[in-house]
């Protein structure tokens, strides 16, 4: 321990650490832009220059902690420093606020507001440059706005290693440029810089101008994009900004995606298929159970399926892996008697997806084959001749397989096809519509909540499974 | 000549830059003499002794930098010969690649046996043509006499040599700017810690000094630290290469011995100011170090301890002579253009910064000043010091509150009739 004094206070400070980490671990705040835990240190912003008694002002995030030293982080002169600092960065930094998706969520806003607040000092023209430049078909960058913190390029060099970004020209016309032949669209990790921008500079185009972020809720959700399971934060409309006169589906879409952060599995990233879980889950969905394709209630599709299943002498259960872990404990727990049961995967790799990488990306694309596997073993599916009812919960399985004379019982979220070919078809809800825990490759379990209402009609499987068992109301 | 000489000795001819002409000179003798009787820890110590201070603009004592590196500890070291002269006013430590390149060779290998280097390197200014083609001839000179690669002299000592190339940054001048550029990433300085002498060039202990200091190490080593002191003054032992340019009759590059007195040296060496003018102001060594006028020169010596006292510094050498008559609005804007043009744009207070005060002095040199701006400059200016990475935000600060704080009469002036008291004449 390294004893240091902090604005009057005595703080025991880990050898090795800064004095920017020594001051944020113990509660007391210093502002930053480029500095960042996981990113190599920059220096760049000056933002954190703190004064040591005897040596004058450096930076805090430089600055290695040593015995006895005596830091003040809000003296009269670190606070003109700061107000001086966020002049400069002003100088040439438009305000344009009032059109900025940034807003609401940009540290230079916040630190003006907090640090400074006044007027610029400057009466000199800014500096032009360009706006909406492409770096990529899913991110822009408006180097106007740009206050070259480079965490950007640290990102893409010490992290995603796609070494896809630089810095063109020097000085006050400095500007951030993709590498020629390293495209930032093929890392897809990319949109993390997004999220690491301390102002405005780098935009989602799939976010870009859709909303200001202060309508926006987010709610802790777990990504079921692979066994990772990276816990994320799921932006949607507020309840009281649902909007009547606009689009309605707006209230029950998901507006962004962004990482929640983590240490025991994804840290602070998470990869470009989490942010677009709307394209994997806003899918058109089913609400009417039917029995071979014909709409039918609820109960009568029950009271069908418990006749299937008092019937079936060799019945095989296909559980699905995107089935949270209550989900599959409720299954074991009402049907894990009565189904010979085999874990399905659900979702494989799509066409140009990255397979499996060393930072996050795992191989298999659903989020709780490992809770699944644990209830229901690892064995790969057997449909023998002779089986006479399957019962299908979730995507992912080749109808074409089933055994010829077998009874489909379908436990499906979305309108395809094959829900019409079953016997009795059920429509259940997604995970963005409930509360649950996937269990990630690892073995660690994160919990997701609810976001938005279920469509009227689909059921919680949880629910469905108890009445499949013996009846009762299941409300959808 | 002003005061004794060290390093211009010998007449420039065609061929006195050759290997040939360097040892009939006595050259590589104190290379032969350091490998046969000094450990490398002698040489720290004669350099050390000697109270050798830099010549790139800094004047820190060179044996103290070097004592930071220590000889074999088990990882390379590098020495770097930062070339890259790129101070405006300073073209000095040209003079040495041009004419004695051999000097600068067998200082690096006197330097590189102290801190046990293996590999060396010389920075060069990218703009420089013919001071690259004498090195890198000087160097494949060396090479071929076996006074460069393995086991040099017969000795278990072994030493290779390369010249870069520089793609022309002033910034790239800054040694750790220096060694990004080198290390091919673009030249933005370092933050300190880690010092460059424990984590410098791949992130190994490295040492950057100027050509001229390199050159220096030679003449101690060859004649000894008693020679060395005998010339220039107690706190300021040996001799200074300055290249004097502006409103001066003989401009050029001329070696003076330390204390020796201004005032005669620009009349008496240099011929005095340009068709007989009044002395306005000398901006002493490159513009980084503070202006000072004709009459604060009045006393003062060539040596650091005079400058200091100053408040100003002997800097790179650069000493531009202004003449009077001169506008000194202009002249800063041209100043702060530079700088303008040369801030690595890495971190904020100089990005912004110098771009702010050479903008706010275009407008007062075009006649729309405004009251207020010279409190902006002073602003602008106490900003940049001590805030940024390295020293080019506080050096174009220092630029601008060392004319204000001199000539701040004629700003006002231009603020106020909005046009310059000598019709922005720099001639």
């Amino acid at each position: 321990m390294t004893e240091i004094v902090i604005n009057d206070r005595t703080i025991d400070a880990q050898p090795g650490q800064t004095v920017l980490e020594a001051a944020l671990a113990n509660g007391i705040f210093v502002p930053t832009f480029c500095w960042h835990p996981k990113l190599s240190v920059a220096g760049n912003c000056r933002m954190c220059l703190v004064e040591v008694e005897g040596r004058g002002l450096d930076i805090a995030c430089n600055m290695p902690v040593t015995k006895g030293m005596r830091v003040l982080t809000d003296s009269p002169e670190v606070k003109a420093h700061r107000k001086a600092m966020l002049q400069f960065i002003t100088l040439n930094h438009p305000v344009d606020c009032g059109i900025c998706d940034k807003a609401g969520e940009c540290r230079l806003q916040d630190y003006h507001y907090a640090y400074n607040g006044e007027p610029s000092l400057s009466v000199e023209p800014k500096v032009r440059s360009t706006k909406y430049y492409n770096l990529s078909s899913r991110i822009l960058l408006d180097n106007e706005r740009c206050i070259l913190c480079l965490r950007c390029t640290r990102f893409t060099h010490e992290v995603s290693k796609s070494m896809a970004l630089g810095i063109e020209h020097r000085g006050d016309t400095s500007v951030i440029r993709p590498v020629a032949d390293r495209p930032l669209g093929e890392d897809p990790y990319s949109d993390n810089i997004i999220d690491l921008c301390p102002v405005g500079a780098l935009q989602s185009r799939q976010f870009l101008h859709k909303t200001r972020v202060w309508y926006l809720k987010p709610t802790p959700s777990v990504c079921p994009g692979c066994a990772r399971g990276c816990t994320i934060q799921v932006w949607h409309r507020k309840a009281e900004w649902r909007v009547k006169a606009l689009d309605p589906a707006q209230n029950n879409a998901i507006a962004r995606v962004t990482p929640l952060e983590n240490p025991a599995v994804n840290g602070p990233w998470i990869c470009n298929k989490g942010r677009d879980l709307a394209r994997l889950l806003e899918r058109q969905r089913a609400t009417e159970p039917m029995l071979r394709g014909a709409p039918t209630s609820l109960e009568g599709a029950l009271e069908r399926a418990r006749e299937l299943i008092g019937a079936a002498r060799h019945p095989v259960a296909l559980v699905s892996s995107w089935g949270s872990n209550e989900e599959l404990e409720a299954f074991r727990r009402h049907l894990g008697a009565v189904f010979t049961s085999f874990v399905k995967c659900d979702a494989v790799a799509e066409p140009g997806e990255r397979i499996e990488d060393q930072l996050l990306i795992r191989a298999d694309k659903n989020p709780n084959t490992a809770a699944a596997e644990a209830l229901f073993g690892r064995a790969e599916a057997q449909l023998p001749e002779g089986t006479d009812l399957v019962l299908v919960w979730g995507e992912g399985f080749d109808f074409a397989r089933l055994p010829r004379g077998a009874r489909v019982l379908f436990l499906n979220a979305y309108l395809q096809p094959e829900n019409g070919h079953a016997d009795v078809f059920l429509p259940i809800t997604i995970h963005t519509e409930r509360a649950g825990h996937f269990t990630n490759f690892q073995g660690v379990v994160s919990a997701f909540q609810p976001c938005f209402e279920p469509p009227r009609g689909a059921a919680h499987a949880e629910a469905l499974f108890a009445a499949l068992a013996a009846p009762a109301r299941v409300h959808a | 000549m002003a005061g004794r000489q060290l390093l211009m000795t010998f007449p420039v001819t065609e061929s006195s830059h050759r290997l040939a002409e360097y040892r009939a000179r006595g050259g590589y003798a104190a290379i032969e003499k350091a490998l046969r009787s000094m450990r490398p820890e002698d040489v720290t110590k004669q350099v050390t002794d000697a109270g050798l201070q830099g010549r790139g603009g800094a004047s820190f004592p060179t044996g103290r930098k070097w004592q930071v590196v220590v000889p074999g500890d088990g990882q390379p070291h590098y020495l770097i010969a930062n070339a890259d002269e790129g101070e405006p006013g300073t073209f000095k430590d040209r003079w040495i690649l041009e004419n004695a390149p051999h000097l600068l060779i067998e200082g690096m290998l006197l330097t590189a046996y102290a801190l046990d280097a293996r590999h060396c390197f010389i920075y060069i200014r990218g703009e420089f043509d013919l001071p690259y083609r004498r090195i890198a001839g000087a160097v494949d000179e060396a090479y071929a006499a076996g006074l460069l690669g393995e086991r040099i002299l017969g000795s278990d000592f072994s030493c290779d040599l390369i010249v870069y190339r520089g793609a022309g940054a002033y910034v790239a001048g800054e040694a750790s700017g220096l060694i990004s550029s080198l290390e091919g990433k673009k030249g933005y300085p370092r933050n300190r810690p880690p010092r460059l002498t424990v984590k410098g060039l791949y992130q190994r202990p490295t040492v950057v000094n100027n050509v001229e200091s390199l050159s220096n190490v030679t003449v101690i080593v060859r004649d000894g630290i008693d020679a060395f002191r005998a010339v220039g003054t107690a706190k300021s032992p040996g001799t200074r290469l300055f290249s004097v340019s502006g409103h001066i009759s003989r401009p050029g590059v001329y070696e003076v011995e330390l204390g020796y007195p201004w005032r005669k040296f620009l009349d008496e060496d240099c011929g005095g100011v340009l068709d007989g003018r009044a002395l306005k102001a000398v901006v002493p060594g490159g513009i980084s170090s503070k202006i000072l006028t004709g009459a604060d020169i009045e006393h003062l010596t060539l040596s650091h301890e005079s400058l200091w006292e100053a408040n100003s510094t002997l800097g790179s050498g650069g000493m531009i002579v202004v003449a009077e008559g001169t506008c000194m609005v202009r002249l800063l804007e041209i100043m702060l253009r530079f700088y303008h043009h040369e801030s690595c744009g890495q971190c904020t207070p100089c990005r912004h910064g110098t771009g702010w005060m050479h903008r706010i002095v275009a407008r007062i040199a075009a006649g729309e000043g405004r009251p207020e701006d010279i409190e902006r400059l002073y602003y602008v200016a106490k900003y940049n010091d001590g805030t940024t990475i390295c020293g080019l935000g506080d050096a174009a600060g220092y630029a601008a509150t060392g004319i204000l704080d001199k000539f701040r009469d004629e700003f006002e002036y231009c603020i106020e009739h909005k046009r310059s008291r000598y019709q922005g004449r720099l001639e």
